[in-house]
């Protein structure tokens, strides 16, 4: 009612004394709203609405307010437009009546602008978009991150925590620098502080450690997909894993590593150590999805080095960021062009066993568009982007260079190794066909000597006595049949089958049939649900799970005659015994059927129906009629020997059978083709070297065509002879050959070609595509996209890149970050409480090489580090003024991760294997590994890791901690925990007594050693177990308890707690 | 509380398993049953099932007669034509391109099995689906269901909202456990059973104590770590847990306010009692035959199934709040019948269909249902149009799921597809219509239901299907 009052009031022109209060009702819904678009950011139409003052300065000098006249403001108009494609915002719903309202009123009001009102700063000045700068300390100051925070408390008054107990502290270092506690004798270590921690610090342990978080944060996963079919990531990505790992114990700069991770193939491209790094971009690989694929690059190629959610521009401009929807696509563009490929590694021929997963630029001249409104199926292809970085930083962008390749790059066939390699296996095939050879040859000559058999005459088997059974069905006849169920009733003339089963109940012929037989039945079905089937089955074996057989079908749909058989208790219902047929319900069929060894041939109703060969026979089992889903009627049948005169109609199915040869014969051919592969690849490598010079490489082409002619051919004539007895292998064979011929006829005319060395392995881009239609060469350029992109990500100009990588280092030694959204360092993430030590740790980090090692150093030397965790005995104002800790008055008590709860067991109890890199094994208890050389993928991780909340394989720029039952239940439970308990038992047993063995373990475990009451504890508990173990009837009763101690140690919260 | 951050806790009194203690030791001591509870609760627990693969709708609740009549004509030479006009299609969203599956199926096939009026509303069920035909009058049919995933990656859909070529977020399961607080401190509050999909993780950006905590129908070792996997007796481990949590208890001390520490003595203490209370919920020694018998375990088919049933009610019983059963195994879900569609469906239902009315039953009889919701549900249906020789492809834009108990509104049926059951026609509901349903009976509102810094969209929130309720 309010507001109808207003407008009535409006109307005649006064201006009532306003409510509305400008700053709390209005410009909190102009920022929600209209400020993407109309503020710091962007001015659409010349618009800024983030203050009163620009609201009154209107769009490019027309007014959008009429002051004091709300009907004539242009503002209110395009609020409240009916039409939506007039309406502002465009997108959303409209803004509330209230709020609408509210404007109204302000404008009838005068538009009053508040005094000292600021409109949006400029994005371009964001504190996170500006160079860090260090911080000048005189040179005696001391560890610079004590000096900043020891300022920033001394400012509140706030004061710190002391140094933790030193035990404690070596414990929270071991775990923090290379993932594994302490061992008794290094708790013990009285070197000084620094000098243990450039110890660990050059462990290879560390890289392991500090390797695993970086796979969280570059989304490490292993590949995956459905069955073999390889859909995400891909196959040997470990050597990503290793590099990672090699690249942080050699302290390679982080510069370089992402210049390697996004460029390597470009920057060095005949480095296979280096090539690794692209793993990084080859982990995002997705069969189905290019734009999928693409945006995943993207995404987290900004989140990881740059803390920019560039993904927020995929659709449209970013809603907070100064990133364009044009910005995104021009990032695309610099990946546009790559793909993925497979290396070969030395030594390797087989991609199945190894490879090198690497990116490779493949289509130079593809465009990239935009899309619009994000829609793949909507691009906007009036215009090609060119690739860039974000407009708002591009001013340190280098220029985009091509960069040409050597041959080692884009012709992976021409390296050396990689011919002597496929040489070499094929070489290695003739040796072992020739002993194969050998051996077939002595075992024929150690063979008893045996007269040559006669060779069975190939026709006729010994003639059968002559068979022949009628019967009209006319009564039961139990010397006939064996009826087998209870449904049978022998009535008007007919055997009738009246529940319908699956083959339950049957008729069984009790006499044995002759191998070659005729049958002929006349029957009617007569009712049933689903496949209502009729079946006569033969050479049905005691056990049924041999039968062959052959039934019609009323099934609807799909009526049908069908040839089928049982082998080993699965049926198989082959195609080309199918035909379709209207059976139906009620009509009488007669069906004949005979058969020749293994040869039916089937008519229906005196139609002839279908051919088919068995796969194979074995006579001397039943014959059974029965209905399958069906009730049926059989009026008559006669069964006689089939006569050897009477002539079958060939099956479609049948393949000629190839003599049998002998295993001399086999081996023969397995080396001849073995010796023509050898000589095919020698004059294809001959053609290769030859290229440059026609006339040469004309006349080794010929030569090289003629050679794999031949072992093509070779190859098919031991198939032919190897696999004789398979059907489909043999007319494979047969074609090879026949294609052995063709091109050998090619080659004698000269113009043949041969087919180059496919010596790597390049990812399906789509799921309709097959390797062989890619070329086997490679561009001889790559357009250096990816170079300029690491250039610029890595420019000592970029304000990002190092404080994303410093503030991702702190977080993992201090559990909290500086920077809290750490994939986020847009103009959302306001300035940290210690921007001074985030922005002088990025700087020195930049100065100093990017040296990780230095960093790590710097932090866990420093004071801070340090200090307890506890809040006990702390300054109680401290504890009321900075209770969350931001100035780092105590140090943060932290989960271990994970794989740090597995490693720490196996590392304890002595079992730990320390052995560095290699290929990803499978999750399992009997792993003695450390945890991050698991699979870890959609499909594998392991159960234990997952439990301690492991990382996501698709996005991990921070661990998730939870504390719940099934954590509790997997340390008390699991067989790991439990066997190594007692191993660890093992490991500390001593000669002294209990109390002694208690302080150890305790301090082993949990980094102290026990109180008294503690102490006591668990001496009562050992007692305790001791005695139940003997009540049990338990042996070695003092080892036993003592493994129980240990084993409740190990569930201790201070065990899995850094402290 | 200091040591508690946002990422430890999110801040929420759910906290997976056994959440009671835990939620509330962290809003200080207060023994509040619902954690978040906006509005009172038709509903305390939610039985979930689900059909993978994709089941006919058509022959299984929204009988299409005129497919008999059309049946073998294309339909682009009917007056149906219109229902594949480009428009009408396009909110599909394809994940894989030219796959074998999810294509246009032309000829349509006619009805393989009948139908027949069920219970006093007399709503028509398919003669697969004889039991719960007969519990028709307790059940809310939602006809006009549709997603926009062409494949089965719809079953992931079906349970987040979420289309798979957008980010993986919380299911309606872990939204549920997250919502609610559990009745029962000694069992988790979120189980499934069955087969799943692919996607194993229901938590998501909730963590995994929102994940569902899976349950095998075996008395001695029903769940993960559930016994000792080693030579260790049950005194030697209730000393074991004994002594940890004194320890626990002694650190204190030193550690003082810390959340963490706290929580995990509490873990510890839920984790012991779980051991015990678990087993016991499966093991069906205390039901009786005709318990069983209703449920089908007396029939090789069904008794897997019907095991998974009984089971459920026995956790509704013990204030366990969403029990997630999905059946049919394979990688797409034993419900997809590109081919053999009577033979494989009639054989499918058979194993659910006694199994699901025994539960309807023993629930409404033990006074539980008017509490408990059961869900019934696929990821899609299938074409009306034929595929190969015997088969229907999966079918997104229309497609029945139903509700019954909690609240809803039985011997109704809500919305309509075609008269081929091909597009969605009165009352069209999004996959989150029924999510928003759910949590409404629950007393749950779904726009409140959003953890910082990750937004929700519209659509995850969905609208409640007032019509059914009762």
């Amino acid at each position: 009612m309010k507001h109808l009052l207003f407008i009535a009031v409006l109307g005649v022109g006064t201006f009532p004394a306003s409510a509305v209060d400008y700053l709390r009702d209005i410009k909190p819904v102009l920022k929600a709203r209209c400020y993407a678009c109309h503020g710091a950011l962007k001015q659409k139409a010349g618009l800024r609405v983030d203050s009163a003052a620009n609201l009154r300065k209107g769009a490019k000098g027309e007014d959008v307010l009429a002051v004091g006249k709300p009907g004539e403001s242009e503002l209110l108009a395009r609020l409240t437009a009916a039409d939506a494609d007039e309406r502002m915002p465009p997108e959303g719903a409209p803004l509330k009546p209230a709020e609408i309202a509210a404007i109204r009123e302000w404008i009838a009001a005068g538009a009053p602008v508040p005094a000292n009102e600021t409109a949006e700063a400029d994005p371009r000045a964001h504190w996170a978009f500006q160079v860090p700068q260090p911080v000048k300390l005189p040179g005696d100051a001391g560890n610079v991150i004590d000096v900043l925070l020891e300022d920033a408390r001394s400012g509140r008054g706030l004061k710190a925590q002391p140094i933790a107990e030193r035990t404690i502290r070596l414990r929270r270092l071991y775990l923090d620098l290379i993932g594994l506690p302490p061992t008794r004798a290094q708790l013990a270590d009285t070197r000084p502080w620094e000098v243990i921690v450039d110890e660990l610090l050059k462990s290879p342990h560390h890289g392991e450690r500090w390797g695993r978080h970086w796979m969280d944060i570059w989304r490490y996963t292993d590949w995956y997909g459905l069955g073999a079919q390889l859909r995400n990531s891909q196959k040997h990505i470990w050597h990503w894993r290793d590099w990672i790992v090699e690249s942080l114990n050699a302290d390679k700069g982080y510069d370089r590593m992402i210049q390697e991770m996004l460029a390597a193939d470009e920057l060095a491209p005949t480095d296979p150590n280096a090539l690794r790094a692209t793993g990084f971009l080859a982990r995002n690989y997705y069969l189905f999805n290019r734009t999928t694929w693409l945006d995943a690059t993207i995404e987290h190629t900004g989140k990881a080095f740059v803390g920019l959610t560039l993904n927020c521009a995929k659709c449209h401009d970013h809603k907070y960021d100064p990133l364009t929807h044009e910005d995104y696509y021009r990032f695309r563009a610099i990946f546009e062009p790559h793909q993925v490929r497979l290396d070969p590694m030395p030594g390797v021929t087989d991609f199945e066993k190894d490879g090198l997963p690497r990116v490779f630029d493949n289509h130079l001249d593809i465009k990239t568009h935009l899309h619009l409104r994000g829609d793949p199926k909507t691009p906007d292809t009036n215009r090609a982007l060119e690739p860039g970085v974000p407009a708002v930083l591009a001013s340190f962008a280098p220029p985009i260079k091509p960069v040409p390749l050597p041959v080692y790059a884009y012709a992976p066939a021409a390296r050396d190794y990689v011919r002597n390699d496929h040489l070499a296996a094929a070489k290695a095939a003739v040796v072992a066909a020739q002993k194969e050879l050998d051996e077939a040859r002595k075992l024929a000559a150690n063979a008893p000597k045996e007269k040559p058999k006669p060779k069975p005459k190939p026709t006729a088997p010994k003639p059968a006595p002559p068979f022949a059974v009628h019967d009209d069905f006319a009564k039961r006849n139990d010397q006939l049949w064996e009826v087998i169920g209870n449904g049978w009733k022998f009535e008007k003339g007919a055997a009738q089958q009246t529940t319908a089963t699956r083959d339950a109940e049957r008729l069984a012929l009790r006499q044995k049939l002759p191998r070659d037989f005729e049958l002929t039945c006349r029957y009617t079905h007569t009712g049933g649900s689903i496949y209502r089937s009729v079946t006569f089955r033969f050479d049905v074996s005691a056990d049924r799970k041999y039968a062959n057989y052959v039934y019609t079908s009323a099934h609807s749909p799909g009526p049908k005659l069908h040839v089928a058989y049982t082998r080993g208790g699965t049926s198989t219902y082959p195609p080309d015994g199918l035909v379709a047929q209207p059976i139906e319900i009620g009509k009488p069929y007669t069906l004949r059927l005979a058969v020749r060894d293994r040869l039916v041939n089937v008519w229906l109703n005196s139609k002839f129906q279908i051919a088919y060969q068995l796969p194979d026979r074995q006579t001397g089992g039943r014959l059974e009629l029965s209905g399958f889903d069906a009730t049926v009627a059989f009026d008559d049948i006669q069964i006689k020997s089939l006569p050897a005169a009477m002539k079958l109609a060939e099956a479609k199915n049948a393949v000629p059978e190839v003599k049998p040869t002998s295993s001399v014969e086999i081996s023969e051919a397995k080396l001849a083709a073995a010796a023509a592969k050898v000589a095919s690849l020698e004059a294809m490598f001959a053609a290769e070297n030859a290229r440059g010079d026609t006339v040469a490489f004309q006349k080794a082409t010929q030569a090289a065509a003629r050679a794999e002619a031949l072992a093509l051919k070779a190859a098919g004539e031991y198939e032919l002879k190897a696999f004789a007895k398979d059907g489909k292998k043999v007319n494979a064979a047969r074609t090879k050959i026949a294609n052995g011929y063709k091109k050998l006829t090619e080659a004698d005319q000269g113009k043949g070609s041969f087919t180059p060395l496919r010596a790597a392995k390049k990812a399906l881009e789509t799921p309709a595509h097959n390797e062989g239609q890619y070329p086997t060469v490679y561009p001889a350029t790559s357009t250096g996209r990816r170079t300029a992109l690491a250039q610029w990500i890595t420019s000592p100009k970029n304000p990002l890149t190092a404080r994303v990588a410093v503030n991702h280092v702190w977080v993992r030694h201090f559990g909290e970050p500086l920077v809290e959204t750490v994939d986020d360092f847009g103009l959302r993430a306001k300035p940290p409480a210690q921007q001074l030590l985030l922005d002088h740790l990025a700087a020195d980090f930049m100065a100093n090489g990017w040296s990780f090692r230095r960093l790590h150093r710097l932090i866990v030397t420093s004071r801070t580090y340090q200090r307890r965790t506890t809040t006990a005995g702390a300054d109680a104002k401290t504890l009321a003024a900075d209770p969350n800790n931001h100035s780092y008055w105590r140090m943060n008590t932290r989960r271990m991760e994970a794989q740090v709860v597995r490693d720490s067991l196996l590392h304890l109890a002595g079992v730990l294997d320390p052995q560095l890199g290699g290929p990803s094994l499978n999750p399992g208890d009997a792993v003695r590994r450390r945890s991050l050389y698991f699979k870890h993928s959609r499909d594998q991780q392991d159960k234990l890791l997952k439990m301690f909340n492991d990382a996501d394989h698709l996005q991990c720029y921070r661990r998730t901690e939870s504390i719940v039952p099934q954590q509790a239940l997997a340390l008390s439970n699991s067989k790991l925990a439990i066997e190594m308990a007692g191993r660890i038992e093992e490991r500390e047993r001593g000669g002294e007594g209990e109390a002694a063995f208690v302080d150890r373990v305790f301090l082993l475990l949990l980094g102290r050693k026990p109180d008294a009451e503690e102490k006591g504890a668990c001496l009562a508990t050992l007692k305790e177990l001791e005695s139940v173990a003997k009540k049990a009837g338990k042996g070695n009763v003092a080892q036993r308890a003592r493994r129980g101690l240990v084993h409740a140690l190990l569930n201790h919260n201070d065990f899995v707690s850094v402290r | 509380m200091m040591d508690l951050n946002r990422r430890l806790f999110l801040g929420r009194a759910g906290l997976g398993f056994g959440s009671l203690a835990l939620g509330s030791m962290l809003r200080g001591g207060e023994s509040g049953v619902n954690g978040l509870v906006h509005f009172a609760p038709k509903a305390k627990s939610v039985i979930w099932l689900f059909m993978r693969g994709g089941v006919s709708h058509m022959e299984s609740f929204d009988p299409k007669p005129m497919l008999n009549q059309l049946a073998g004509k294309s339909i682009g030479e009917t007056r149906f034509k219109y229902v594949q006009d480009r428009d009408r299609l396009k909110k599909v969203r394809v994940v894989v391109v030219n796959d074998a599956n999810g294509q246009q199926r032309n000829k349509l096939y006619p009805l393989q099995v009948g139908y027949k009026k069920y219970g006093q509303s007399g709503i028509e069920v398919s003669d697969w689906f004889p039991h719960i035909g007969g519990c028709i009058d307790d059940i809310a049919v939602i006809r006009s269901m549709w997603t926009t995933d062409d494949n089965h990656g719809a079953q992931v859909q079906f349970h987040s909202g979420r289309h798979m070529l957008d980010p993986r977020v919380p299911t309606i399961g872990a939204w549920v456990n997250w919502g609610l607080g559990t009745l029962n401190e000694n069992l988790p509050q979120f189980i499934g059973m069955g087969p799943r999909y692919f996607d194993r993780s229901d938590g998501h950006y909730l963590g995994p104590a929102y994940d569902e905590v899976r349950l095998k129908i075996d008395p001695r070792n029903p769940l993960d770590y559930a016994k000792p996997e080693g030579d260790l007796t049950a005194e030697e481990q209730r000393l074991g847990f004994g002594l940890v949590n004194r320890l626990n208890r002694l650190s204190q001390g030193r550690y003082p306010n810390d959340a963490r520490l706290e929580a995990r003595i509490k873990s510890y203490e839920l984790a012991y009692r779980m051991q015990t209370s678990v087993p016991g919920v499966v093991n069906f020694d205390a039901e009786t035959e005709a318990t069983k018998k209703l449920y089908g375990f007396d029939q090789n088919q069904t008794r897997s199934f019907g095991q998974q049933l009984l089971a459920a009610r026995r956790f509704v019983e013990r204030g366990v709040r969403f029990i997630q059963i999905m059946h049919g195994a394979g990688a797409a879900g034993a419900w997809d019948q590109h081919s053999n569609l009577k033979a494989k469906h009639s054989e499918l239902a058979m194993q659910v269909d006694r199994p699901v009315a025994g539960l309807l039953k023993d629930l409404k009889s033990r006074g539980l249902l008017d509490e408990t919701l059961v869900v019934f549900a696929t990821e899609f249906g299938r074409t009306p149009g034929s595929q190969g020789a015997n088969g229907r492809d999966h079918h997104p834009y229309g497609f029945s799921v139903w509700m019954a108990g909690g609240g809803i509104r039985g011997g109704v049926t809500h919305g309509t597809t075609d008269e081929i059951g091909f597009h969605t026609e009165e009352h069209p509901h999004y996959v989150t219509d029924v999510h928003a349903t759910l949590l409404h009976q629950l007393g749950l509102e779904p726009e409140r239901m959003e953890v910082p810094a990750h937004k929700r969209l519209e659509m995850d929130f969905g609208h409640v299907i007032k019509d059914i309720l009762v």
